[in-house]
């Protein structure tokens, strides 16, 4: 590597070597507080505050037990867990559809329906509040899992099918074509050609929703409610935190424990989502 | 193209999920416990890593199990408040709800959230039990009794005796040795008082220092007006806290702190003097509390109306509150109620928590060394001020914070007169 950059013009290896420490200095930026949160839940509040950086005296999980057990995290976790995989199943339910029927309209109404579902963009989630708590309690739904179950994916389908739409639309047309002479249905062109093609796609939309649905707090909060038996992950771990004392190694660990569903969902899908940003699957 | 993840896999993921979701429903544990008809939900603030969360939990456990009824617990944390509002709005809100009386709540009773315990004190035989004070102070000026009162509050002010032996000082009780004390301490180091100056903690302080110079019933006309400037005494008390101020007797930076760290700042001996209420001061580990003193915050050197050191005394924290609901369940209710009010619950709070609670008492905490110095002042010792929550208008309170918060600031008293007023005039 070194050679490779001697080798290069003067001006190239500036450029390089100016890069390359930016890289390092991002990433830096990146992983110090990162560091910070993980050897922090190890630690006392006492020792987060004598010596923020330095490595814990015990890899103790007491803070972690701490955690689970004052905020009730299990049942959170199993919670969140249900109401998350529910939407995404749902999601991909409704948004694989669409946005194959979308991709091989050559009409206005297909053109008029896609920009429906953008319009879903212009909503603030803030605003649509009030008429989803108002909708919730006229359904019988309110205080339950089932209705955040069916809202979730509705707030998640514009950028869904966007993304979906863009990836079926790179699909070459003689490939369906192909597949309707040798006799196959619609459904089985989906399942049979599109589907395997748009795995990455299909990874960047379970990803992105993922974290979405996974980290949502204010619709929880009010639609799901305080009931222990139904609480998500983000309602309970502010528990947690307390007007005067907050216990920061405790937080810390309660918070790397909810962390990391997202970080094995991501260690699973981040390939699959590299590969269609680099498709240009999600461009614009 | 389909490196990485197969279609069997994906597809496989998704039908694990579909099956997955029925099984995990069906799980006892998330299923909603307040479902049941002969069941009552109490909706609680004592929760998390609340003092006396846990203590709070095995109460209702055991009641659970002697009394053979269901009561479904539902937690929330400082935002309790807007969840039960949107319940009751929906008609879902819990039956009881275990919630301190600030701000949101005190229009509860007011807007036919809650009901008025006022007859049930009776009814339910409470009324012995719980100190007069209490009643007086959960009562509105239409004579409603809001909740039952349930804990208490006070705001002593803990001294860190060890850093101030560091210093060669002592405890300060007037004003003059106080500002003696911050300049020892900084000269070694040493943090002088902690406050969170950019929340309600600091204005708190602020509110103490003033009625260092005004009776509590000026204090009730000033802060249900606002009108600073129209009691000498306390615009005496805003240059006062000037005068400290920039006497460095608060520690650098000292509007930027909440009241979270500023105990964090005490427990980790930044700081030498912190005022923290006394649910607070139950989370003060063991190896600090040994070496800290509680005591009152030091009274005006010359001009105030104070005979000691000033403590806030309060009979606000978690009240018992009925909803509309609940009305239906009276029944259930009294019950469960009357057990949160027996000695043995109220020993279990003190001695297992540190709790101050509203039952007429002789325990005292045991393991909670600071709060148990707290409950043992007496008027020999400390002058009690109000806590004056319930007498600033709701709308009044953040921006009072905002301009409390510029007061540790660098304003002068004039700018913190004129904004504390214009904070009441806009709301």
């Amino acid at each position: 590597m070194a050679q490779r950059i001697a080798a290069l013009p003067l001006r190239d290896r500036i450029g390089s070597i100016t890069s390359g420490t930016l890289a390092w200095i991002y990433a830096a930026l990146l992983l110090v507080p990162f560091y910070y949160f993980i050897v922090s839940s190890f630690k006392t509040n006492e020792q987060i505050f004598e010596s923020p950086l330095a490595l814990p005296a015990t890899w103790d999980l007491s803070n972690f037990a701490t955690a689970i057990q004052q905020a009730e995290l299990g049942l959170a976790v199993a919670n969140s867990a249900l109401t998350t995989v529910a939407a995404l199943v749902l999601t991909l339910l409704l948004a694989l559809p669409a946005s194959f029927a979308l991709a091989r309209a050559t009409g206005r109404a297909g053109k008029i329906v896609e920009s429906v579902f953008a319009l879903g963009f212009l909503i603030p989630s803030f605003a649509a509040l009030f008429p989803t708590f108002l909708l919730a309690a006229a359904l019988g739904l309110f205080h339950t899992r089932t209705f955040v179950v069916f809202l979730l994916p509705a707030t998640a389908l514009p950028l869904s099918i966007v993304i979906l739409t863009s990836f079926m639309r790179t699909i070459p047309r003689e490939l369906e074509e192909a597949a309707s002479m040798d006799g196959a249905s619609s459904l089985q062109v989906l399942r049979q050609v599109y589907l395997p093609i748009c795995i990455p796609g299909i990874a960047t939309v379970l990803l992105l929703n993922f974290l979405s649905f996974w980290n949502a707090y204010l619709y929880p909060l009010i639609l799901i409610g305080p009931d222990t038996a139904q609480r998500t992950i983000q309602v309970a771990l502010p528990t947690l935190k307390v007007d005067a004392g907050t216990d920061y190694g405790v937080l810390m660990a309660g918070t790397l424990f909810t962390l990391l569903p997202v970080y094995l969902v991501y260690t699973v899908l981040q390939r699959q989502m590299q590969r269609a940003l680099l498709s240009g699957a999600v461009k614009g | 193209m389909t490196q990485g993840i197969s279609r069997r896999t994906l597809l496989g993921a998704a039908l694990s999920g579909g099956l997955i979701t029925p099984f995990l429903a069906g799980c006892g544990a998330l299923v909603p416990a307040s479902s049941g008809p002969r069941s009552i939900s109490v909706h609680t603030q004592l929760s998390g890593a609340v003092a006396g969360a846990q203590v709070f939990s095995d109460v209702v456990a055991d009641y659970q199990r002697r009394s053979g009824r269901t009561v479904a617990l539902l937690k929330n944390g400082s935002d309790l408040p807007i969840v039960f509002e949107t319940s009751t709005l929906a008609g879902k809100a819990a039956d009881v709800a275990v919630v301190n009386m600030m701000g949101r709540t005190l229009s509860w009773t007011g807007a036919g959230a809650t009901i008025p315990v006022t007859d049930l004190l009776d009814e339910w035989d409470l009324r012995d039990k719980i100190l007069p004070q209490a009643i007086k102070e959960w009562t509105d000026d239409e004579g409603r009794l809001r909740a039952f009162p349930f804990t208490r509050t006070n705001w002593p002010v803990s001294f860190n005796t060890g850093l101030l032996e560091e210093a060669g000082v002592e405890i300060p009780t007037t004003s003059d040795e106080l500002i003696a004390v911050a300049d020892a301490l900084r000269s070694k180091g040493i943090g002088p008082v902690t406050v969170g100056g950019s929340d309600w903690s600091g204005q708190k302080m602020f509110l103490q220092i003033i009625q260092g110079f005004i009776t509590e019933d000026e204090a009730r006309t000033v802060f249900s007006t606002g009108k600073l400037s129209e009691s000498a005494g306390a615009l005496a008390g805003v240059e006062h806290f000037v005068e400290l101020r920039d006497a460095g007797v608060f520690v650098d930076n000292v509007q930027g702190y909440t009241s979270d760290s500023e105990l964090t700042q005490f427990n980790t001996r930044k700081a030498a003097i912190v005022p923290a209420m006394s649910s607070a001061l139950a989370l003060v580990p063991a190896e600090r509390a040994k070496e800290v003193t509680v005591g009152g915050w030091p009274k005006p050197s010359s001009g105030g109306v104070l005979a000691h050191p000033s403590v806030i005394k309060s009979y606000n924290g978690h009240g018992i509150w009925i909803s509309e609901n609940g009305r239906e369940k009276l029944d259930l209710i009294k019950p469960f109620v009357q057990n949160l009010y027996t000695e043995r619950v109220t020993d279990e709070f003190i001695l297992g928590s540190g709790r101050d609670m509203n039952r007429v008492t002789d325990t005292v905490s045991k393991d909670f060394p600071l709060v148990a110095q707290g409950s043992r002042l007496t008027d020999d010792d400390v002058t009690p001020v109000m806590l004056p929550d319930l007498l600033i208008p709701d709308s009044v309170f953040e921006p009072m914070v905002k301009v409390t918060a510029m007061a540790y600031g660098s304003a002068s008293a004039e700018r913190i007169v004129d904004s504390f007023e214009k904070a009441y005039d806009a709301a």
